[in-house]
């Protein structure tokens, strides 16, 4: 009776909004009918619930979120959120590396809130910190914005090591590069142009290449990349300015650096 | 003394509650409350080299990127002195198009309808109005498709920058979107039958309505600010019109105008003030739905987008239809030399009038940058509609009047992202 009710379950998913351009979900909803069946065969929890109590034996299956938290409200929301899920995944780049945003953690941090406000009193201005930093986080949706294919083609794996407590799935090691052959998009790096492509986790179809934008690492480092090699390389296309700047708009700039400082064996 | 707080508002772009003192029924004063502290973008981009600035400015918000993307690359062009090709200009008015379409659709079908036929949820919406939830799914997923072949991406387009484009569509792809726009039509039309049976709250309130005038252009991404009250001024004279604050303790900017009075943006505003410039359908459209000009009814904003829906479509397919014939080796961006410079742009977006001012050194990296969205200039205003139109309900049980008051938020159309950036 239980085993057969388990079957037919479906997800109890939370998707979270903390602070971001909302690309993410809007990549979900673009979907279309796709969405709504998804939608459908799917519960979706409101956001009240995280609030209430009562409800806190009930779980979670999947909690999805977006963003980084900028506030004490939204820290909280995420702590209660970890609490209350089986598995937290994080949507895209801001909430896994810290986005556009996380920018501003490479400037005098007062100034970039003086620029935009006249107020600052009252406005939190602490440095931009990634989902991870307060919560375990079970998978990644990386790149800005997600993939809403391999959105697609992940959850029934998710749903499915959650039900049977198999490994979770992961994103195969392969590089932008694969991608850009797969679609015969020329390597910018025989032009001498610089390009991320070889560092950085496949699986966007190469998108920014493709339209004539070198990769600019949205979706993170691949975690078999030798870092240190390729910026090493790199740098002999770029100043170390215009590499730093490349690496800082999605977040990326802390990690090379981490990576970097490891010597090789 | 009663106070209405609702923590966060479904549906809309971006977080926001609303704070509402309510006294026997009379709403007091309403205002927008937002927590947490902005994402801080134009502090990022100052000190950044200009080809940044649209891949930074577009993610202020996922459902308006292609405007930001678009006034963001306008603002350093002018700001620089570059000029670009005629096919360059016909792409990106395109990519707007698309971006209207998609927007609108995504507003009036899937955030506002299911409060005005009192249905529960979007799921529930689309069980129970199949048909034309399949209508509203096509028209907006042609509306991406125009992005996507120009820009290389629905959200946060990639191929757009500073002095045209990196890759443009081949004669396939507009061939292609000249068919679906063509075949859209009739669809769109018919949903828009769909819309006009639909009843509408009865509430009017006086209001002045802003938005770019250019000769023979509905939308336009540049020209004179005017309004149905007289103003009539160039975009780059503006600052001395109207200017942005913050109030202290918010995180939220607005804008008010010389009146220190609220204003409206949008197509409510675009319609009032030159509906003579839309195209033939959406003219026809307009004129069967019998609405007296001047309209003050926020809620006929959601008939106006749908208005503006049919004008994009045809207006898509017009410029597919010249540029099928160009050289489209014109776009793509040749080498420029450039200046220093600083200037104020606009460009109509769908949720009004979006103002970027820009300085640039002679390096080409960003000086100095103010972003002023249309919901950062609504604001005030919805928050004027909304304390009089809950106010004229006589409306005394609580959960009513936030049930009303949601409603009415939704159909205003905000983007908080865009409002906090």
């Amino acid at each position: 009776m239980e085993s057969a009710e388990t079957k037919t379950k479906k997800p109890r998913i939370a998707i979270v909004n903390l602070a971001s351009c909302e690309g993410c979900q809007l990549a979900l909803l673009d979907l279309g009918e796709k969405f709504i069946n998804f939608a459908n065969n799917v519960e979706l929890v409101d956001l009240k619930f995280l609030e209430d109590e009562k409800n806190s034996r009930e779980k979670i299956d999947m909690a999805f979120v977006e963003g980084s938290p900028m506030s004490e409200a939204e820290k909280k929301t995420l702590l209660q959120l970890r609490e209350k899920s089986k598995l937290l995944i994080v949507l895209g780049n801001c909430a896994a590396m810290g986005g556009v945003p996380e920018i501003s953690n490479y400037r005098e941090q007062k100034q970039t809130a003086k620029h935009t406000y006249r107020y600052i009193h009252g406005i939190k201005n602490e440095p931009i910190q990634e989902v991870d930093n307060f919560v375990k986080v079970d998978f990644t949706f990386p790149g800005c914005p997600i993939s809403a294919e391999e959105f697609m083609e992940y959850f029934p794996m998710l749903w499915e090591s959650l039900e049977d407590g198999q490994d979770l799935p992961k994103i195969p090691d392969k590089s932008v590069c694969v991608e850009c052959k797969e679609k015969g998009i020329r390597c910018y790096l025989l032009d001498g142009k610089p390009c991320f492509g070889s560092m950085i986790l496949g699986g966007c179809s190469a998108v920014c290449p493709s339209a004539g934008l070198m990769c600019q690492g949205c979706r993170g480092l691949r975690p078999g990349a030798n870092v240190k090699n390729i910026s090493k390389g790199l740098k002999n296309m770029m100043t170390e300015e215009e590499f730093e700047n490349v690496a800082e708009i999605y977040g990326l700039r802390d990690d090379i650096e981490a990576k970097e400082k490891i010597m090789p064996l | 003394m009663n106070n209405i707080n609702i923590n966060h508002i479904r549906r809309i772009e971006g977080h926001t509650g609303f704070l509402a003192s309510v006294i026997n029924g009379d709403v007091k004063s309403a205002k927008m409350a937002m927590r947490g502290r902005g994402r801080l973008i134009e502090g990022v981009l100052i000190g950044r080299h200009y080809q940044d600035m649209p891949v930074i400015a577009e993610r202020i918000c996922g459902i308006c990127s292609v405007a930001h993307n678009i006034a963001s690359i306008k603002a350093v062009e002018d700001a620089m002195q570059i000029k670009v090709s005629e096919e360059t200009g016909k792409l990106r008015k395109a990519m707007m198009c698309g971006h209207f379409i998609n927007s609108h659709a995504m507003h009036l079908f899937f955030i506002t309808l299911s409060d005005l036929l009192d249905i529960e949820n979007d799921l529930k919406l689309a069980e129970e109005y199949s048909e034309e939830t399949a209508m509203a799914l096509k028209i907006r997923e042609y509306g991406m498709e125009i992005i996507k072949t120009i820009g290389g991406r629905a959200i946060h387009p990639i191929a757009n920058e500073v002095g045209g484009f990196k890759k443009v569509p081949s004669e396939e792809e507009i061939k292609n979107l000249i068919m679906q726009g063509e075949e859209l039509l009739p669809m769109a039309l018919k949903l828009s039958e769909f819309l006009k049976k639909i009843k509408m709250p009865d509430f009017s309130r006086p209001t002045e309505y802003i938005c770019l005038e250019k000769k023979g252009e509905y939308l336009a991404c540049d020209g004179d600010v005017v309004s149905n009250k007289g103003l009539h001024v160039h975009a780059d004279n503006l600052k001395n019109k109207f200017h942005e604050f913050q109030r202290p303790k918010e995180i939220l900017k607005r804008t008010e105008g010389d009146g220190k009075s609220s204003y409206m943006v949008g197509a409510i505003a675009r319609i009032n003030n030159q509906s003579d410039k839309l195209s033939m359908c959406a003219r026809k459209y307009l004129e069967s739905l019998n609405f007296k000009l001047p309209d003050y009814n926020p809620f006929h904003n959601i008939l106006y987008q749908m208005v503006e829906i049919i004008h994009c479509i045809e207006t898509s397919v017009k410029l597919m239809k010249e540029l099928a014939h160009a050289d489209m080796q014109n776009a793509l961006t040749k080498e420029f030399v450039f200046q220093e410079g600083s200037v104020n742009v606009a460009v109509e977006s769908p949720r009004g009038t979006l103002y970027y001012w820009v300085d640039v050194d002679g390096q080409g990296f960003i000086k100095n940058v103010n972003i002023i969205t249309p919901t950062a200039q609504f604001l005030t205003h919805m928050e004027d509609d909304v304390a009089a139109f809950v106010s004229g309900t006589a409306e005394k049980d609580k959960k009513q009047m936030e049930k009303k008051m949601r409603a009415f938020i939704r159909a205003y159309d905000p983007c908080v992202n865009c409002a906090a950036h």
